[in-house]
Parts: structure tokens; sequence; C-alpha cells
């Protein structure tokens, strides 16, 4: 058996101010997985280390916390994975949310940004109209079973970089859930639902990609697109920024081949926007004062009409 | 036994010797940015391409990659755009195209590895070529001049090519999202925890800094669509970078560029003044290789970076 040594974050929000750390060395194969390891050490060495579990196998989503540094779940990560060459690991709750007591965190925004999506079918009639179950085409199925995987451990919610400087933002996991039930054929509230995610900032995803992590695979980046494509699609919230700026820049490449800067901030922000506009402006002058605002004007790039072409056959909004 | 690879950890063909390596020749694709407001970072990529002996043929008549925006309102546009980019490479007999951008690396290895991928999406594609006679044939590879560096120069070689060694200048790396995530399609290195820019920044005689903002995102992407989103992701990060003792930083992409050296003036309320001037890759290379500096567009930076050279006696 080798030794690990788990560096743990501690803290009581009842009694404590500011966190502690503690060093429990365990003997378990290296093997072991980071939860199981902290099973050991709460049953062997001190009762009071507090952390949430339930399956041990990566399908409840109770267990996520940043190991060394890295968030995911304890229950699917090895310790000889992650360990150094001293054998320690290091357990820190998720970021993104207020620690409650050692590793467990306050879930409730998390919680709240997903019951505000009426996280539920809602269909058109009444299931008691139906004398068996609705039936759906295994095609129409087919692209919710990726995120129907979704088990909210908020892994990529606590490692979402917009979420961690702005908490309004519904974060990657709500929008992949919302796009769950928009897709759902049965449901009747597409146009609702689609409103309500916009409301909660659908366009601020900054398409990094941090959400990639995800230990289910849902791939929460791609639904916040398809999503977003269903609000182009439909014309929900049409004059919000978002969608502005998604159709100002196909304008500017259909016209000019490149995303023209000066046109996209424009176009963004609204023309006559003038309060926005001067918000925007301290960079424009900053960089104004450096001769290197982006030119007005753009020359297109040799055989532009190809670019049209394009857009023709595949039939991209531009208005 | 086969081994099945999580998503994550799935490489593409990011190393493989392609004949733009072995000739020196390679198609050159340098994103709108470098052409609009960042010309600087254009002008010291080709200083520093005729530094280390390579040549980079413009792709004159690309698009843009769609810059992931695009994507958010139609599922093949960027496919087809950048198939076009990339029938202009193979008709000038290239088979490298190389990027100075993090964004366009991402967006248009995606869009390859999706054409690459399907044979279907690629007679797709190559159905609009065809209607102005063009014609993809799925020979290019998609690199960012950081891999061309490592792969193709070689740090062992750089490093006898230096000839103004950084003198331990504090250098914290900013990676930019695209070039490493999703590593399903970058894949070039581990995006938790990649190296190439620590390497390369020790190659030329800097000292890299280590903090955790630098695979974050600088909020370029979202600027527009809140106020003070974007001050608030760059001074979350570069209050990092400056706690853990960097004098500058380094990044590969012009989006991130203008995102840290723009809003680092108005981060400062909420997170203190941090300063730090952030060089385009090719600029603190080409530097280090004895390129003059009053060539490289240093003076373009809202955030002056001649500062930080001077505190080293790296110029007068």
């Amino acid at each position: 058996m080798a030794q690990i040594t788990l560096d743990i974050f501690r803290f009581d929000e009842a009694t404590d101010t500011v966190p502690h750390r503690d060093k429990v060395a365990v003997n378990v194969p290296p093997t072991t997985t980071v939860l199981d390891a902290l099973e050991a050490a709460k049953a062997e060495v001190d009762g009071s280390i507090s952390f949430r579990r339930s399956c041990r196998s990566a399908i409840c989503g109770s267990c996520s916390m940043n190991i060394n540094g890295v968030t995911g779940l304890a229950c699917k990560t090895p310790c000889n994975t992650v360990m150094d060459e001293n054998g320690v690991v290091s357990v820190d709750p998720m970021p993104n949310f207020q620690p409650m007591k050692d590793l467990v965190v306050h879930m409730d925004p998390f919680w709240d940004k997903y019951t505000r999506l009426k996280p539920y079918l809602q269909p058109k009639d009444k299931d008691s109209d139906h004398e068996r179950e609705r039936r759906v085409d295994p095609e129409d199925m087919k692209k919710l079973v990726q995120v129907a995987n979704c088990v909210m451990c908020a892994t990529c919610y606590a490692l979402c970089p917009v979420v961690s400087v702005d908490p309004s933002f519904a974060g990657p996991a709500a929008i992949a859930y919302a796009y769950r039930f928009i897709e759902d054929v049965r449901d009747d509230q597409r146009g609702e639902r689609i409103a309500q995610i916009s409301d909660d900032y659908l366009w601020l995803c900054a398409h990094c990609y941090a959400c990639s992590y995800c230990p289910k695979h849902v791939d929460p980046h791609d639904r916040i697109v398809d999503v977003k494509r269903a609000a182009i699609k439909d014309r929900v919230m049409m004059n919000e920024r978002g969608p502005r700026h998604a159709l100002v820049v196909n304008k500017t490449i259909r016209q000019t081949g490149m995303l023209q800067e000066t046109e996209v901030i424009q176009g963004t922000v609204g023309r006559f926007n003038i309060t926005g506009l001067i918000k925007v402006a301290p960079l424009g002058l900053r960089l104004a004062s450096r001769g290197k605002l982006p030119p007005i004007f753009m020359k297109p790039i040799p055989k532009v009409d190809e670019i049209g072409i394009i857009f023709d056959a595949l039939e991209v909004p531009v208005s | 036994m086969t081994t099945t690879l999580l998503p994550e950890e799935r490489a593409i063909d990011s190393h493989r010797k392609s004949h733009s390596a072995q000739t020196r020749r390679y198609g050159f694709f340098p994103g709108c940015v470098a052409k609009e407001s960042c010309k600087e970072l254009f002008n010291s990529t080709m200083l520093l391409a005729e530094k280390i002996g390579i040549e980079l043929i413009e792709l004159t008549a690309a698009s843009c990659c769609g810059a992931s925006v695009v994507n958010d309102t139609n599922r093949d546009v960027a496919r087809v755009l950048n198939a076009r980019t990339y029938a202009q490479a193979e008709a000038l007999g290239l088979d490298d195209v190389i990027t100075i951008c993090s964004t366009c690396t991402g967006h248009m290895r995606a869009a390859n590895k999706e054409l690459l991928e399907s044979e279907e999406r690629l007679a797709h594609a190559n159905g609009i070529l065809g209607k102005f006679g063009a014609k993809y044939n799925g020979s290019v590879m998609v690199r960012h001049l950081l891999w061309l560096l490592i792969d193709d120069i070689g740090l062992d070689n750089l490093k006898k090519m230096v000839v103004r060694p950084l003198n331990g200048l504090k250098v914290a790396p900013f990676y930019g999202c695209h070039i490493i995530r999703p590593e399903s399609v970058n894949g070039w290195e581990s995006a938790r925890q990649p190296h190439s820019l620590e390497d390369l920044i020790t190659a030329i005689g800097g000292e890299p800094v280590d903090y955790a903002g630098k695979t974050r995102c600088c909020g370029f992407h979202i600027q527009l669509e809140k106020d003070g989103i974007a001050p608030a992701m760059v001074g979350q990060n570069m209050r990092m970078a400056k706690d853990n003792g960097a004098e500058a930083v380094i990044t590969p992409c012009p989006l991130c560029h203008l995102a840290l050296d723009g809003y680092q003036a108005d981060s400062a309320a909420r997170w203190g003044r941090t300063d730090l001037p952030t060089f385009h890759l090719p600029q603190l290379v080409a530097f280090a290789l004895g390129v003059p500096a009053d060539t490289l567009g240093l003076n373009k930076h809202i955030i002056d970076p001649r500062g930080a050279l001077v505190a080293r006696e790296l110029i007068s």
C-alpha cells in the first residue's frame, strides 16, 4: 500500500472566519480514487472532514471539487493521475461557489438558475388526454441524448470564467439543459424558453471552452451555440446585443470577406445609441492615441463574390 | 488491447511533418485583427519569418475564419468559408496554413476536422466551392506559429539564434482559449497544463511566471455584450500574473492582446493597477533574435512594453 497524503481545505462557516488546511495521510493503493481516499481519511483519521458524495460512480454528480487546482469528480479521478512526486493530492471546494464546510459548497445559485428553466416538459395537451405515454421518434430523441447525460455536478459552472466575474450569467449547465427542452418535440414552450434563457444572458458565453472538461461529455458549449442558433432562427429578442453582434459580423464578412471591426462595434452597440457608444469609447480613444484604430472602410478581399455565393447557398442570415 | 481515449485526450495529427515544413514554405493566414487594429503583429511576424529563414506565403484572398461568431447563426458556414481558404493553399502547393491568432487556430482546425472526418461534409463544402471552380482535397493542416517555432525550428536551434537574451525578464504566458481548447480540436499539447510558451520564454532568456490565469479567458469575445465584463476578466487574470511577479505578458493571440492591453486601465478600479505590457508572440521572439526593437511596433501598444525592456537593460 502506498501512502497518499490529502492536503485538505478546511473551513466551517458556522465557526471559522478564515480557512486552514489539514494534511491527512492514508494507506490506500495509488489507483484509489480521490473520493475513496477521502472516505478513508474520514473513516480512519478525522470523522469531521466534510464532502458530498453518494454513488461513487460518476452518476450522482455530488462530488465535484478542485483536485490539484483542476475541477472534476473525485470519484472519477484516480490519485496516481494527479498526485505530486511526494504522493500529495490537494483538494479544495469548487470555485465560483461559497464554501459551507470543508469541500461542501452552497449550491443555491446553481440550482436557482436551473429551476428558472422550468426543467420539466410542458406539453400542449394534458397527460390525461393520452391513452398511453407520448411516443417520440428515435431520430428526434437522438439530439437530446448527450445533454440528458448531464448529472448537474456543476463542474462546468465552477470552471466558467464568465460566472466568476458576473454571477447573473446562467452558466453552461443551465443553458445546455434549456436546449434539452427547447429541442424536445413534445414541449410547447420553445419561444418562452428561448426568451427566458436569452434574458439570463445566453449571449454572454465567451466561447472559451472551459466547459469542455465536462466529466459526462455533454459539451455544454456546443449546446449553447445550438440555443443561439434557435434564438436567431425563431428571431427571439433580436434587438439585444448578442444577436445583433452575430448578424453584423455575418454582414461584414459577406461584404468584405473580413470581420470589419469598426462596423461590428457600431452594429452591435447601435449606431444611434450614443450612451452605449460613449461607454465603449475609452478603448477606442486609447487605440486611437497609438494610431491603431481599425479602418472605417475596408477594401474587400479578392474574389469576395465567392463569399456571397457561399452565404446564399447556406442561407446565412445577415440581418 | 485497445485503449479508448477520452475526447480531451484525443490528439489529431498536430505533429505531422508536412511538405511545407520540409521546404520551409508555408501558407500564411494572418486573420482580420493582424490586418486591422494590430498591424504590428503582422509586421513582426514577417520580420521573425525572415530571421528564422522561413517563407510565409500570405493567402491574400482568404476570408475571415468565422471568429467563433458565424457558428452562432449557421452550423455550416465556418466550415465552407475555411474550405475555400484551404483550397487556396492547396492551389499554391502548400499543405500547412500558419495562423498567428488563437481564435483563428481553434476555429480553422475545428472546421478542418469536420471536413476531414466526414466525406459527406467535405462533398457538401465542395459542392458549394464548385460553383466558383474551387475544390478542397483535404490535405491542409492548420498550425499556429508557436507550434511551427517549436516543432519545425526547435527550441535548441532557437536558443542558438538568440543574440539578445531577455536577461531574466519575468514573462507571464497567456495562451488564449482557442489554441488549447477543446483538446479534441487542438491536441498539440495538454490544455490543462500547457508549457509551450514557458519553454519558449526560457529559450529566449526570460523567466516564465506561473499563474492560474494563463489558460483562462480574456473576455474579448463578449466585450460588447455587456459593459464591464471583459475588463473584469482581464483584471482577474492580470492580478494573478502581477502578484506572481510578472513584468510583462506574452500571448499568441491578438484578440487576447487587445483585451489585455486595452482593458487593464478599466480593470484597475476593481482589481488594482496591474499595467502589464502585453507582447505579441513574434514581437518578443524577434526581439531576442536581434530584430531591431524600433521595427516591432512596440510604440503601438497602449501599455508601452519598452519600459519593461529598459528596466532589464535590454534597450536604452
